[in-house]
């Protein structure tokens, strides 16, 4: 379960920036959820929070009971290891590696042995229909490919959480579709807790539960 | 223009640290280019004026090598009706218990009309000329002496003279201009009689300074005189001296023009390494340029401007540090030249001519545009759609360039063809370019075989770290590829000096094992090479008598013109040499070489005259005493560290009968079996060194003497081999700031799937040791290949002696954990911005 206790997030700069305002929100595990909401409301920011890429202003972030803001950093990385799974809007594969080698990536840092590593990215690339394209690089795949990659990649240890920034903001409608299609069947199929940040007014509603976004606070959560 | 201020000026602002490193490597070329020839310009330039305030209105001088010739000479040249005033002078360098003098012996009764002598108080002594030459032990000292030793007119200066101690008075203070200038004032004045006493010259002047009569041509009087007084004795105006002091300095200028060469091509490749990541960094940014309307040939300029601004700034910056070290260096040069004058000769003004400054710009502008040519052609060709395109292409692109491979095959045949033909002088300084080349374009391929080799290793250290860093290597080869062989380039530089160095070393001990056979040496000065004072040979025979002594060899060392060049006669008893010494032979029969040598049918030849001054075995030198001009063949040539610029052996009858000197400047003592040399030492001690100036040198301290002036002239190369390591150093720190910044979102991927942060510290450490490890393999083997061809240089053009090669695997030794720990220390920066960075940021796209 996530559950959000009056999170703030605050830029400081030249002029102080509140991307997110006295945030409560709870999400039950193996929900699927969008967060939508107008260009700079804060809803990258949440996934961020969320994700453990980004430490709240103020307030708790707790995943299963685990209040994030009291982990180190190491513990916050061990956390995003072992429970989430990271799709972001514009891929973020390593360019020179393969795509059975950027799926293997997050396996390799758990210290796991290569053959299993190996095994484990072929099934997950063959889950995501590109079993015959381990080998090509990102850059010789189309977008909806590499988006693909990146979900093979959040899927490697079939994490019980799954953020998706923009998964299809990249894409065309098609594969935005193609790929949407790919998230819900395994979010049956897996089980997990999905959250999907997205513009897209199909995706949102794709989803069982939307959250609305505006000036840093939750406007409205819909649930269908 | 406003490309440059509105894109460039902000990116390099952000960019700082990098902006530095990069400029650091033509910073460090130019420096030491800048420095190196200022500091030998500048000791030139002060040698030069010295010899011009010395000579005062002379216009010719006459000598005959360091020989000296008998006074008559002095007479014949004064009844020559072109000559107003001639007058004799003895030149010496001493040391005195206030500190070293250069001791000028003059006539006073003539002297002053070619020199001025401006006295601080007017004194009888140098008013009334007489009065000083009644008194011999007259001296007359410059008031920066007298000054900085609390000195006034009447003082006493001890001085252990060829007559033993004797005591001088101060009588007449120089004040400061002119003459009194001349070696930083460290100059004195003596009647040239008691000069002749004290520096134990007989009855013989050591040159002649002329002035002629207005309206004389200066050539029509050199010839007249030289046909007057025969070849044996040199006809030239003062301005032709310094020879010797000018061909020292320039292996000085050599050297440190390779140094500089070397530090610039290495920077170049840093330049390069920079820009090349700079471009692919950039990408959207041109894409967002070409987009907007600038053409490839806008893009191009603006990052050919970039570097050139870089390079202009980074040459300011070397021009200031290359003074400072010119600074410095000015007065290693001069200390270093002391050991071989006599007396130290400081620099005024250190400052940079002209030509060095425009030569030095030209250099560093060159170097930044070449190395910036590839990354701006790479940069005029992006395509503005895929390069707005996210995502897409953000790092260098991976691949080897077959292309390439194919050069460096082209370039190694054509070195290995040039090889065989070595012997021609140019063939051989292109194949050694080509072998360097052939590495450079070998280099990346190498660098990922290494990499390759590597990854098992790094994996079996660290299972995860090692993996991603090897594979960061190998998927990356480009990125890392300019520092790899920048580093290559400055290790190949370290080893072959090292190597060089060593060989050098175990060359000259090996001569000196078999040629500083005596077990005493008597000489005029605690130095073995100084020449100020010379031996009757009558201490010779004495000491011939002093008990436990089996043999005594006599030894006359003098510079004198062979074929225009001042080159050291060692003038010894051959036949007595023979016994003892074997000179390593390297060209000629032994057998012969001394039977012939010693029949004053030939000379022998060191190995360094013959190949720096393109003499041959068998040649017929001309070699002009003032008796008489010997024709003789070359009927050996040996291995002899005697002298930097090659030595001539000959009998001492001949030379005696040549140049009419049997002066000794070592008597070489052989003892008998079972002697006690420390009894023998003082016996010779006690007999003649209360009588006159002597020293007895032991076999060792001779060789401790000549390793220490050898470790000082090594001074230099341990200089350079510094200059290399922080090349070396300042590549892997270059390549691995911009490695990281270019890699940061790679990075934070990395940490959003779950690395540690010490996994991405270790990943980063790890890749950074590798850099190290492949670039020290590289290095060490481009190493041993350029120690071959440094030998080569060396033997040919630097010292003339084939020094053999040595692979230094003690500087390996050495040289290894500096490299690798440089590597891990470079890396702990990048690593920590790495893992400290915001994660967001480092996600971010824009």
């Amino acid at each position: 379960m996530i559950t959000l206790r009056g999170v703030s997030k605050t830029f400081e700069g030249k002029r102080k920036v509140t991307a997110l305002d006295h945030i409560d929100l709870t999400i039950e595990r193996g929900e699927m959820a969008s967060i939508v909401g107008p260009s700079g409301s804060g809803k990258s920011t949440l996934l961020n929070l969320i994700g453990g890429l980004d430490r709240a202003s103020a307030g708790e972030v707790e995943l299963d009971g685990q209040t994030l803001s009291s982990l180190n950093d190491d513990e916050l990385t061990k956390v995003r290891r072992d429970k989430i799974g990271f799709i972001f809007q514009f891929f973020n594969l390593l360019p020179t590696l393969s795509c059975l080698q950027n799926v293997s990536l997050p396996l390799h840092l758990r210290g796991w042995p290569r053959k299993k590593v190996e095994a484990r990215a072929q099934e997950l690339l063959d889950l995501v229909k590109l079993g015959a394209r381990v080998e090509h690089l990102p850059d010789e795949l189309s977008g909806g490919e590499r988006q693909r990659v990146a979900i093979a990649r959040a899927l490697s240890i079939y994490p019980p959480i799954l953020l998706a920034d923009e998964p299809t903001g990249n894409l065309d409608t098609n594969t935005g579709a193609e790929i949407l299609k790919l998230i819900h069947d395994l979010h049956s199929r897996l089980g997990a807790t999905v959250l999907i940040v997205t513009h897209d007014k199909a995706v949102a509603e794709s989803c069982p539960r939307t959250i609305h976004i505006r000036d840093g606070k939750v406007f409205e959560d819909v649930r269908r | 223009m406003i490309l440059l201020r509105l894109i460039s000026w902000p990116y390099a602002r952000k960019h700082l640290l990098r902006v530095v490193l990069t400029m650091a490597g033509i910073v460090l070329g130019v420096a030491v280019f800048v420095g190196m020839h200022t500091a030998n310009q500048s000791v030139l330039a002060a040698f030069h004026q010295t010899i011009d305030r010395i000579a005062g209105s002379t216009q010719v001088q006459v000598s005959s090598g360091e020989a000296g010739f008998e006074e008559d000479v002095l007479e014949r040249v004064r009844a020559l009706p072109e000559v107003r005033a001639a007058a004799p002078v003895i030149e010496a360098a001493a040391n005195t218990g206030q500190g070293n003098l250069l001791i000028l012996g003059v006539d006073m009764l003539g002297d002053r009309s070619l020199r001025n002598y401006d006295m601080e108080d007017s004194d009888e002594a140098i008013d009334e000329p007489l009065v000083f030459l009644a008194q011999a032990d007259s001296l007359i000292i410059t008031k920066t002496f007298a000054d900085e030793r609390h000195i006034t007119t009447g003082a006493k200066i001890s001085m252990r003279t060829m007559q033993g101690d004797q005591v001088f008075t101060v009588r007449g203070i120089m004040k400061p201009g002119g003459l009194a200038t001349a070696f930083g004032g460290s100059l004195a004045i003596m009647d040239i009689y008691a000069a002749q006493k004290v520096f134990g010259r007989g009855f013989k002047f050591d040159r002649v300074d002329i002035a002629l009569e207005d309206g004389v041509s200066l050539d029509a009087a050199i010839a007249k005189i030289q046909a007057l007084l025969g070849p044996g004795f040199q006809v030239e105006p003062p301005s032709s001296r310094g020879q010797q002091f000018e061909a020292t300095s320039s292996i000085y200028a050599l050297a440190s023009n390779l140094t500089s060469v070397f530090a610039l091509f290495i920077g170049m490749f840093i330049i390069y390494n920079t820009f090349a990541i700079a471009v692919t960094e950039r990408r959207s940014e041109i894409g967002i340029l070409r987009a907007l309307g600038a053409t490839r040939g806008q893009i191009r300029t603006l990052f050919l401007t970039e570097s050139a601004i870089s390079g202009l700034a980074g040459t300011a910056l070397g021009v200031l540090f290359g003074i400072a070290l010119a600074k410095g260096m000015a007065g290693y040069i001069s200390g270093l030249l002391s050991d071989v004058y006599g007396v130290a000769q400081g620099a005024s003004e250190v400052t940079p001519e002209p030509w060095l400054l425009a030569a030095a710009s030209a250099m560093g502008l060159a170097t930044s545009l070449i190395a910036a040519v590839l990354p701006a052609r790479s940069a005029a060709g992006v395509d503005p759609v895929k390069a707005l395109q996210k995502g897409r292409l953000q790092s260098l692109s991976a691949g080897e360039n077959r292309t390439r491979r194919l050069w460096a095959l082209a370039c190694a045949m054509a070195s290995a063809v040039a090889f065989l033909f070595s012997n021609i002088g140019w063939i051989f300084y292109g194949g050694y370019l080509l072998a360097v080349l052939t590495a450079v374009l070998l280099a990346p391929a190498m660098s990922l075989w290494f990499a390759k080799a590597l990854r098992p290793v790094l994996a079996g250290l660290r299972p995860v770290e090692g993996t991603l860093a090897a594979d960061s290597l190998i998927q990356s080869p480009r990125r890392t590829s300019g520092t790899i062989t920048a580093l290559m380039l400055s290790l190949a530089l370290v080893i072959s000096l090292g190597g060089l160095a060593r060989a050098s070393y175990d060359s000259l001990t090996e001569w000196m094992q078999i040629a500083l056979s005596p077990d005493l040496f008597v000489t005029t000065a605690e130095s073995i090479t100084a020449r100020s004072f010379v031996f009757p040979e009558s201490v010779g025979e004495g000491i011939r008598k002093v008990e436990g002594v089996q043999q005594v060899q006599f030894v006359r060392t003098v510079r004198v013109p062979v074929k225009g060049v001042p080159i050291m006669i060692v003038a010894i008893d051959i036949a007595s040499l023979a016994n003892h010494v074997k000179l390593p032979l390297v060209e000629g029969d032994a057998a012969t070489m001394y039977d012939e040598a010693e029949a004053g049918r030939g000379v022998i030849a060191s190995e360094n005259f013959a190949r720096l001054h393109g003499v041959r075995f068998g040649e017929v030198l001309e070699l002009a005493g003032p008796a008489e001009t010997l024709h003789l063949p070359i009927i050996g040539i040996v291995r002899d560290f005697s002298d930097q610029q090659g030595s001539i052996l000959m009998d001492r009858e001949l030379y005696i009968r040549a140049w009419r000197d049997n002066a000794v400047n070592v008597f070489r003592v052989y003892l008998k079996p079972g002697a006690d040399e420390a009894r023998v030492r003082q016996t010779i001690l006690d007999t003649y060194g209360s009588q006159q100036r002597l020293f007895v040198l032991t076999n060792k301290d001779v060789r401790a003497f000549i390793i220490r002036i050898t470790d000082q002239w090594f001074g230099l190369t341990y200089v350079q081999i510094a200059v290399a390591v922080l090349v070396a150093i300042l590549g892997i720190v270059n390549a691995l700031t911009v490695s990281i910044t270019d890699r940061r979102r790679e990075l934070g991927v990395l940490q959003a799937v779950g690395g540690l942060r010490n996994q991405i510290r270790h990943t980063i450490w790890m890749e950074a040791v590798a850099i190290g490890v492949i670039g020290l393999g590289l290095g060490l083997a481009l190493g041993a290949v350029q120690l071959y061809y440094s030998v080569e240089v060396a033997r040919r053009d630097l010292i003339g002696i084939e020094i053999g090669y040595a692979f230094p695997f003690q500087m390996v030794l050495i040289l290894t954990p500096i490299i690798l720990s440089a590597a891990l220390v470079a890396a702990l920066g990048p690593a920590e911005s790495a893992v400290r960075g915001s994660l967001v940021e480092a996600l971010e796209y824009e």
